[in-house]
């Protein structure tokens, strides 16, 4: 019954992350399904945000169809980073199912989500 | 309280005391009274006769000179000196005279009365001179005249000398011819008769008086004695009719029961009731705090002995108080630790598996335990627990009884949950617990520990032996001890590497565990129930629930026992393996290289199995998640970085549940026995990894691992 077979893959999963300025306010928009896979990727796309000092970063999850614990370390390095930086790291738009990963790891308790 | 008490014991004590004595007061008083009576008949009596004697010793006296008299009649000057001579033979007469009737002899005129008296020493013999004294205007002359009879004298006063008393006693004088021609009287102190009467008294202010038929005085006590007026009052009060008196007991006496007006005090007057010496009476006085006198003394002497007594009594009574209290603080000291011991118990009791069956949702598992403490609270212990589809279950007895045995078990049970709630590893659990145990074990206490860990999945046990008694494992009508190496018991030595060991149970298999109070059970005889009776008991329960077993075992146990006490905690646990065969209508697999890059591919397999089951988006993603974190875990740990490997993903399901199974031939890696994320930490605090499983765990229903031949299989499982 178990056999192992190749599996033919049914869909492209793709995952965007887009920065913006906007009068010293950054907005950074995730689009897609940040999976393991991507989840270096989404590290390097990040980057930016490290270097940032005292500023307000919004990110908006509105397109965020998916969350893996490796995409919520990321996120956390950034939360940790904005601490000693003076950064002020917003969550906003959270889907239910990305809110509920939320729930399940208190991250809800020590991010700021709008 | 105390001190109540005593006092009330006390006090009906001195009642109870004092009721006795008052009713022998009472009995001892009549009879006092009774014998004053008798007594004091018997004194009336005797005095009487005493009198009467004396009387008598007079008459006979005057009597003997009778025929003198009567022969000198004719010669009336020679009288004279009769009556001189009668008065110096008697010494007791004070005179004598004699009175012959008027005209007897014409040549001495009308009367002639011839006396001698005495005077002092002398005695003085003349004419008594009838002008100043004419006895025939007396009475009692003409009356033993006309008569012809003797008689005694009302007593009068001594002419010459006023305080003295005279009786006189008359005798008549007859001539020739038998005609009275006179009478012949002599006189005599009463005081002589007082000295007869009061020669001896009953008690010492009792005194006797002597009335004449017309109740004068004739005589009383000496005036030294008693006072005159004393006497006086009293001779008025015996003749004052008024006055109530009672008859004796007996009726030979009467009782005149008086207050004396001066002193108050009581008194009583006895006399004869028939007048023995007529018309003459004799009256004795007593005085009652003399009669009753012993009776006041015995009464002081009953009181000093009752105060003595009650003095003992009270200080038996404050010690036994005293001790009856102690008993009752000791006792009730007693109730305290019982209650104590009660409510331990019932902490006790708690901490094991209480309700049955432990698993209601699970059919793949049958358990029950029972345990029996000998005394209030025991050493024994058993627990069983599942985690991530693995039946933790150990059950252990700690060296001795009751109370410090007890405080051990409570502490090898919480250390037993505590490590098992995050290592799985038998061996590793019981070293934990050894660990601790041994730690500060200055009482020496050991525990001997069985610990198993059976996968139910799979049906590997794993366990590890502490120095306790191998269970027992039954399979079909087989009996037999599970092969299980002894170890050292916990709490012996720090440094002891306990050994692992691993079997297969196989689907409907019993494991039996049992302390040694099942083999070690005593009847009267002081017989052991022993191995083979446990075998043969377990081997007769055929394919019984683990319910039914355990309670066959304790019947046969107790029937064994019998009234015998129990020697030890009795403590037993059956675990019957009862695995399902699952039949599935979707089963697919995917073979992943350890690189997470393969995530993707392992995404659009899990989406296309969610897809095919039609589950709603939502589960959907959160079975995706769960696979990927596992998966994306297998690859990070399992597989040393750029060693490659492989990551087998197999799904299957049926219309109940979804499961996958991972397979990888990396490096031992337990997922599930990794500690659990804190989510409640600070962002500083948060560390970067563990999220992984936290989230697997809130994900799916069931996470099990099993290492199988070199390979880490974890299932995960969902109800959909």
């Amino acid at each position: 019954m178990n056999k192992l077979i190749k599996y033919q893959p049914l869909k492209t999963f793709v995952m965007k992350t887009t920065i913006t300025e906007t009068e010293g306010k950054y907005t950074v928009t995730l689009d897609g399904e940040l999976d393991t896979a991507c989840a270096q990727e989404f590290e390097e796309a990040m980057k930016p945000i490290h270097d940032l000092k005292e500023k307000e970063v919004t990110i908006d999850c509105a397109k965020l169809e998916y969350i893996a614990s490796s995409g919520l370390r990321t996120l956390l390095g950034i939360l940790k980073n904005s601490k000693a930086n003076g950064n002020k790291v917003i969550l906003k738009n959270l889907n239910d199912e990305v809110l509920d990963v939320f729930k399940m790891t208190g991250f809800i308790d020590i991010f700021t989500i709008e | 309280m105390g001190v109540k008490t005593s006092i009330a014991i006390l006090i009906t004590a001195a009642l109870l005391m004092m009721m006795i004595s008052a009713v022998q007061y009472y009995y001892s008083r009549r009879q006092i009274r009774a014998d004053l009576e008798s007594n004091t008949e018997m004194d009336l009596v005797i005095k009487s006769q005493k009198i009467r004697f004396s009387l008598e010793s007079v008459e006979k006296a005057l009597q003997n000179h009778m025929d003198d008299i009567e022969r000198s009649l004719p010669y009336p000057d020679s009288l004279f000196s009769l009556t001189r001579r009668i008065v110096e033979q008697n010494p007791d007469f004070d005179g004598c005279c004699i009175a012959m009737i008027p005209d007897y002899y014409p040549e001495k005129g009308r009367l002639f009365q011839p006396c001698s008296y005495r005077d002092g020493k002398n005695i003085d013999t003349y004419l008594y001179d009838v002008k100043k004294y004419d006895y025939t205007k007396i009475d009692y002359f003409n009356y033993a005249v006309i008569n012809d009879t003797a008689y005694w004298s009302e007593p009068y006063s001594d002419p010459d000398d006023p305080s003295a008393t005279l009786v006189t006693y008359n005798f008549p004088v007859h001539d020739q011819n038998h005609r009275v021609v006179g009478l012949v009287g002599v006189d005599l102190d009463a005081a002589w008769l007082g000295s007869v009467l009061n020669s001896h008294h009953q008690f010492p202010s009792s005194y006797d008086l002597l009335l004449s038929g017309k109740g004068k005085l004739i005589c009383g006590p000496d005036a030294a004695e008693v006072k005159h007026q004393e006497v006086k009052d009293m001779v008025a009060m015996i003749n004052d009719s008024t006055l109530e008196r009672s008859p004796s007991h007996s009726g030979k006496s009467t009782i005149l029961t008086f207050i004396d007006k001066e002193d108050g005090a009581k008194g009583y007057v006895f006399y004869n009731t028939h007048k023995s010496i007529a018309p003459w009476q004799i009256a004795i006085v007593s005085y009652d705090d003399e009669v009753f006198a012993p009776l006041i003394h015995i009464r002081r002497i009953n009181g000093l002995l009752a105060l003595v007594g009650l003095l003992i009594l009270s200080f038996i009574i404050m010690r036994t108080v005293k001790s009856i209290y102690k008993l009752r603080d000791a006792n009730a000291e007693k109730q305290r630790l019982d209650n104590e011991l009660m409510i331990a118990r019932n902490i006790q009791m708690n901490m094991l598996p209480e309700t049955y069956p432990p698993f209601p949702d699970r059919n793949d598992i049958d358990l029950y335990g029972s345990l029996v403490p000998a005394k209030m609270v025991g050493g024994d212990l058993y627990d069983f627990f599942i985690r991530d589809e693995k039946l933790y279950f150990c059950i252990g007895d700690v060296s001795g009884k009751s109370v410090p045995a007890a405080l051990v078990m409570a502490v090898a049970h919480s250390l037993f949950l505590s490590i098992s709630s995050h290592e799985s590893h038998p061996a590793r659990i019981m070293q934990g617990i050894n660990e601790s145990l041994c730690r500060g074990n200055e009482s020496n206490m050991f525990v001997t520990f069985f610990i198993g860990v059976l996968d139910l999945p799979t049906g590997i046990m794993r366990y590890c032996n502490a120095g306790h008694n191998p269970p027992l494992i039954k399979k079909d009508d087989v009996v037999e001890p599970l092969p299980a190496k002894a170890n050292l018991p916990l709490g012996v030595m720090a440094e002891m590497d306990y050994l692992l060991q691993q079997v297969i149970i196989d689907p409907e298999t019993t494991i039996v565990l049992y302390t040694d109070g099942l083999t070690e059970a005593k009847n009267l005889q002081h017989k052991q129930f022993g191995i083979d009776r446990t075998l043969e008991a377990v081997k007769e329960c055929h394919d019984a629930t683990a319910t039914q077993l355990i309670q066959t075992l304790m019947q046969k146990v107790n029937a064994f026992v019998g009234d015998a006490e129990p020697s030890d905690d009795l403590t037993l646990l059956a675990i019957r393996y009862t695995p399902q065969e699952e039949t599935w209508t979707l089963s697919r697999s995917i073979a992943l290289d350890n690189n997470v890059s393969q995530v993707t591919e392992l995404n659009r397999f899990v989406q296309s199995v969610t897809e095919d089951l039609q589950l709603d988006k939502a589960l959907s993603k959160r079975i995706k998640l769960a696979v990927e974190e596992v998966v994306v875990n297998i690859m990070e740990y399992a597989y040393i970085p750029d060693i490659k490997g492989q990551v087998k993903v197999e799904a299957m399901a049926n219309d109940k549940r979804l499961r996958f199974i991972l397979t990888d031939s990396g490096r031992p890696f337990d997922p599930t026995s990794v500690s659990r994320a804190d989510t409640t930490l600070t962002v500083e605090d948060r560390p970067i990894g563990g999220l992984g499983i936290l989230l697997v765990r809130n994900l799916m229903d069931t996470i099990n691992y099993e290492r199988i031949e070199g390979q880490n299989v974890l299932r995960i499982e969902k109800r959909i």
